[in-house]
């Protein structure tokens, strides 16, 4: 039973992370990602290596080995993700926007996908990596279920402390700059923002917690191959993202609650229907959907939707709403357009 | 900043130049939008953009602040030149804009809308959200009290906290202008500004026009409206069919039978145009 709860709270904080990411990617700034599950896998996997000590001897092939202790690894592995999504912005974000933009990196998605999955040498093809050292347990002596509780509370500290990192950037006016750029980039330029360079920064940003979200998967479970991240999961996060609320950080826990904990894992706990083993993991994209549809139809602002900024989260005090006193001067002067009052 | 003596009577030079274009050209599939335009915008002033539909004048305006490039011609603000310059480096330069149809930041409130447009503000800076929040609390306070001030001058105050696309369309007209005030521009580019609005907001808006004048910002303003032209304008830069065709105070350009033929014309024999 505990390690029940604790696999659920584990999956619930991570993707707190991941949605964090993408909500600064999609929700604050407007880049479609579609292929942000790659970047998840990109640091799953460099977390993995950098972790893994050499693959001599182990059965494994892939790159690296550099057996770093947690969290080094854990952190390099995010910004392993940050460098892999410069180079993807510098060729995407500078002349593609919307629909474009999300086509070429659904694509990307499926080219990454099959790279990893066929090209062994790199991260150890379909099989994946495995045996990945578990973080403490040798340390602290943890036995396999003890590890899942520890892990679980690790990852809720780490999602905390990154929520407030993101809270931080959000509330900022880089934050309202990426969401000026995602009401109207044209306007943003227009006021002398420079588009790319913000898309450019909100894109590593996203990487980053996408990488920091990869790594604790691996390390959690242990190992990582091409059937935890196939192109759709894209879409899971998505969902956590708009059933949650876009725009909102609180959201992306609520959705990661609602979503990725009581839809997609809690099933998978549930008793099997007789004569029909595993019918029930099978009907979680079905649902998924079905739940996105109805958001998306009802309440597409999501279950916590983004709050405004009011005057008073400036730190300034607004006077009452009077008539301004400038403006009456103004219509009282005599009218420049017509000579008279 | 180069002199100028086209726009003055009897060709005297008398003023400098803001911003000037010469011979820019662009075509779309073709059809030559702006052919050769080229003229001076004299500092300090008013100076009107006006010609009939099709002859250019939000291409020019495009072009100029940086949201299109030219094909071929030069574009100036001062002595540096900007030629197909993006637009967020035009407008460090303190040249700003606002649209013929208003492009308000419709998910942003009002008082934000205001505050996305200073310049060099410390909270763009990752590294100073990070480590320096101090910084930007005390930048974000100064910034909020001065952009609670333009919104009061314009009318909005009691706006402040209402998404930007909740507003009317002669509100959202008024955010504009002020969204760019709040950038303290040098240049201020206006597309028919004075479109869809009722005559007082147009009296209003005319009267924070000059306002801006009076506070040394250059204005160039496209407009159809020929009694705001004529009452709050110091030049006017008359285009047809992509190029400069005259230029100089409306009063003059009434006696010239090009400009009476290609666009005054039309509209006088229509009536005073509102």
């Amino acid at each position: 039973m505990v390690y029940y709860v604790f696999t659920l709270v584990f999956f619930c904080f991570d993707y707190f992370i991941l949605a964090m990411g993408l909500n600064i990617q999609y929700g604050e700034t407007g880049i479609l990602n579609f292929a942000y599950i790659g970047f998840v896998a990109i640091g799953a996997y460099f977390t993995g290596v950098f972790s893994l000590h050499s693959s001599a001897g182990t059965g494994q092939h892939y790159i690296l080995g550099l057996g770093l202790p947690f969290p080094v690894n854990l952190l390099l592995g995010g910004v392993a993700t940050m460098a892999f999504a410069f180079v993807v912005a510098l060729i995407t974000l500078r002349r593609l926007r919307t629909d474009y933009l999300a086509i070429v990196l659904i694509s990307l998605s499926l080219v990454l996908y099959d790279f990893c999955n066929n090209f062994v040498s790199i991260f150890n093809g379909a099989d994946g990596l495995y045996n990945v050292p578990e973080p403490f347990a040798k340390a602290l002596g943890l036995t396999v279920n003890s590890f899942i509780p520890f892990f679980a509370c690790v990852t809720a500290v780490i999602s905390l402390l990154m929520w407030f990192v993101m809270s931080r950037i959000t509330r900022a006016p880089l934050g309202r700059t990426f969401r000026a750029i995602r009401d109207d980039d044209v306007v943003a330029a227009a006021l002398g923002k420079n588009v790319f360079g913000m898309r450019l920064k909100s894109m590593l940003i996203g990487s980053f917690y996408a990488g920091i979200g990869g790594g604790l998967l691996i390390q959690f479970g242990g190992s990582f191959n091409p059937t935890a991240w196939l192109p759709g999961e894209t879409f899971v996060v998505f969902a956590v993202l708009i059933v949650g609320g876009a725009g909102n950080n609180i959201g992306m826990f609520v959705g990661a609650l609602l979503v990725e904990t009581l839809l997609i894992h809690l099933p998978a706990f549930l008793p099997e229907i007789p004569g029909h083993p595993g019918l029930i993991e099978y009907f979680d994209n079905a649902v998924v959907g079905m739940v996105l549809m109805v958001m998306l139809w009802f309440r597409p602002q999501g279950v916590v939707p983004a709050r405004l900024r009011r005057t008073s989260s400036f730190g300034v005090i607004a006077r009452g709403d009077d008539a301004s006193p400038t403006v009456s001067a103004h219509i009282a002067v005599e009218s420049p357009l017509t000579g008279h009052e | 900043m180069s002199e100028i003596g086209v726009l003055e009577p009897q060709g005297r030079p008398t003023r400098t130049a803001a911003f000037r274009c010469d011979a820019i050209t662009k075509a779309f599939q073709g059809v030559h939008a702006v052919n050769g335009a080229g003229f001076d915008v004299p500092e300090g002033q008013i100076t009107a953009l006006i010609g009939p539909n099709g002859a250019g004048k939000t291409t020019v305006v495009n072009i100029l602040s940086g949201a299109m490039t030219c094909d071929s011609g030069r574009e100036f603000i001062g002595e540096t030149e900007v030629t197909n310059w993006p637009s967020y480096r035009i407008a460090r330069l303190g040249l700003f804009r606002t649209f013929q149809l208003s492009r308000e930041l419709g998910g942003l409130t009002v008082l934000e809308n205001l505050l996305v447009a200073p310049a060099h503000q410390a909270g763009d800076s990752l590294v100073n959200v990070l480590f320096r929040p101090g910084v930007i609390r005390r930048e974000e306070r100064e910034e909020a009290e001065r952009a609670l001030s333009v919104l009061d001058i314009y009318g909005l105050y009691r706006h402040r906290d209402t998404r930007a696309r909740e507003l009317s369309g002669g509100q959202k007209k008024l955010l504009e202008i002020a969204r760019a005030v709040m950038a303290s521009p040098k240049i201020l580019l206006l597309d028919e500004p004075m479109a869809g609005v009722n005559p007082a907001l147009i009296e209003l808006i005319g009267g924070y026009i000059l306002d801006l004048k009076q506070s040394g910002v250059t204005v160039l303003m496209v407009e159809h409206n020929l009694n705001v032209v004529e009452q709050i304008c110091d030049y006017v830069i008359v285009l047809a069919e992509g190029r400069t065709l005259a230029t100089g105070r409306l009063s003059e350009l009434r006696e010239n039978t090009e400009v009476v033929k290609a666009y005054l014309g039309e509209v006088i024999d229509a009536g005073p145009a509102h």
